[in-house]
């Protein structure tokens, strides 16, 4: 059994003992609602608040709330089953209300990345600040790549791959993600 | 099984989860030219699946008609094969009747251009089953067949007649050793007596050294024996050569003794006069013919030419005994 299906399997107890010689990696569990809640003020945000309130600023466009998120939670609950699913819901409220997208573009993105990040949460420790910035850039630019991926590939349209707006913006999520991550700890069930 | 699914469960839902994403933006993307890529798609992937199909129900059908159709070809084959067989036999039947309605048609022919003749038809039912020299005919004392008629073809004489039983006799061929007939050469009108050799040819004999005689050349009867009438076909030589009195001549029968199948017998042993294609020519200028001079020689000599071989000896016929 792996370390992700003992993950996935013992989602009852609150701390994980994986093994003697392999370090403890908690499950968290989150208040109710709270999932739901920051996924759907996070898509709120994204959607309005780039179109309303930050009319043809550069910032709304450099802000990716639900990415991170979907790599919030899919880094703390460490179930890849709930993560790509969350990351799907996430994804395709995300193409359906900015409008921009066909729905699934984001969709599929969103999807990997909470199943990586679910993976990834169940084998390392991603509660210092530092590991998570480097998560969100490295995630931000693997959600970029299966977008583009999926537009290029799939619909046969052109997206950069890389520019200094990609590069920015993955650099605006990865600080971001410090101050937003530690906003959704307080989030969690008091574990004891 | 269901370890296996569980621990499974998160590749299974994230291919789920992929596959029905990008079904759903196939089902929204148009592409240029305005067919969506969930048609497109679809039209891919069913294409070669409809092509496999097809060929597969192709290949099946034509593999089961090409059975059922090999199997009603050897029906049909077989059933041909039997149709092949009993027309085969009714072509020979047909065949066989058509070859005894020419010889009939022949003897028709022949009875018809003699109607004072009195001829009987008779059947070939039967041969020697020795020498093969005498045939049997399906008529006989009832039909008033007599001892010693002549039995003749169109083509020319068989024979005569042996023993009469009933309803059948018993015909001696002219090829047998005790068969013969007046005989006449054709050409020089050299009277001689024709004999079986007990093969299948006959001996001329009485005809002197110093008489032309052509191989090839028709020999008639003479009408010196008294049963057949003169001028009938008897046969042609075959060879002749100087002999120490008499030339040696053979002669190969004018009828086909050994494919005799009806016969017609000659009913009256009288002197009937026998009527050649030419008699009425003959009798249109009576002044070319003569009449006969020998007392001894059949009536029929109104065709005789007047020729000095018509005043030849008579040779007689040997008289067969029964």
């Amino acid at each position: 059994m792996n370390p992700s299906e003992i993950a996935e399997n013992a989602s009852a107890p609150p701390i994980l003992i994986r093994g003697v010689s392999e370090p403890r990696l908690e499950v968290h569990k989150f208040r109710t609602g709270a999932v739901v809640g920051a996924s759907f003020l996070a898509l709120v945000l994204q959607a309005f608040v780039p179109a309303h309130v930050w009319k043809g600023n550069i910032v709304g466009d450099l802000i990716e709330l639900p990415l991170l998120v979907t790599l919030y939670f899919g880094l703390s609950r460490r179930n890849p089953s709930r993560g790509l699913l969350l990351g799907m819901v996430i994804g395709m409220a995300q193409d359906g209300l900015t409008g921009a997208n066909l729905i699934g573009l984001f969709g599929i993105a969103k999807t990997i990345v909470g199943y990586l990040a679910s993976t990834i949460g169940a084998r390392l420790d991603v509660e210092h600040p530092v590991s998570r910035m480097v998560l969100a850039f490295a995630f931000f630019h693997l959600h970029n790549l299966v977008y583009v991926f999926t537009r290029r590939w799939l619909l046969a349209q052109a997206a950069p791959l890389m520019t200094v707006r990609i590069l920015v913006a993955s650099l605006v999520a990865a600080l971001l993600a410090w101050p937003l991550f530690a906003l959704l700890d307080k989030l969690r069930k008091d574990e004891n | 099984m269901f370890e296996i699914a569980t621990r499974r469960r998160p590749y299974v839902l994230l291919a789920v989860t992929l596959v029905f994403q990008i079904l759903l933006l196939a089902v929204q993307f148009k592409r240029p030219d305005g067919a969506r890529l969930i048609r497109v798609w679809a039209v891919e992937l069913l294409t070669p699946a409809e092509r496999a199909g097809s060929w597969a129900l192709d290949s099946v059908s034509g593999a089961w008609s090409g059975y059922i159709g090999l199997f009603r070809a050897n029906r049909e084959n077989q059933r041909l094969r039997a149709q092949l067989g009993e027309l085969s036999l009714q072509n020979s039947g047909l065949e066989s009747r058509a070859a005894e309605a020419q010889r009939l048609a022949a003897l028709l022919d022949f009875r018809s251009a003699h109607p004072d003749a009195p001829l009987l038809a008779a059947r070939v039912i039967g041969g020697d089953a020795g020498a093969g020299r005498a045939i049997y005919l399906d008529r006989g004392e009832r039909d008033g067949v007599q001892q010693n008629m002549g039995v003749i073809t169109p083509q020319g004489v068989v024979g005569k007649v042996l023993e009469v039983y009933s309803t059948t006799s018993q015909v001696l061929l002219l090829t047998d050793k005790n068969g013969g007939a007046g005989a006449l050469l054709a050409n020089s009108r050299t009277q001689g007596a024709a004999k079986g050799s007990g093969g299948p040819l006959l001996d001329l004999e009485y005809v002197s050294n110093d008489q032309d005689v052509a191989v090839g050349e028709l020999v008639l009867t003479s009408g010196m024996d008294r049963i057949f009438p003169k001028d009938l076909p008897l046969g042609v030589v075959a060879d002749a050569r100087p002999g120490n009195t008499f030339k040696q001549i053979q002669l190969r029968p004018a009828a086909r003794l050994d494919r005799l199948e009806e016969v017609l017998i000659l009913l009256s042993r009288r002197q009937w006069e026998w009527e050649q294609p030419s008699a009425a020519a003959a009798e249109a200028n009576p002044a070319t013919h003569a009449p006969s001079r020998d007392a001894g020689a059949p009536s029929a000599t109104r065709n005789e030419p007047a020729t000095a071989h018509s005043a030849a000896p008579v040779v007689p016929v040997k008289k067969d005994k029964p």
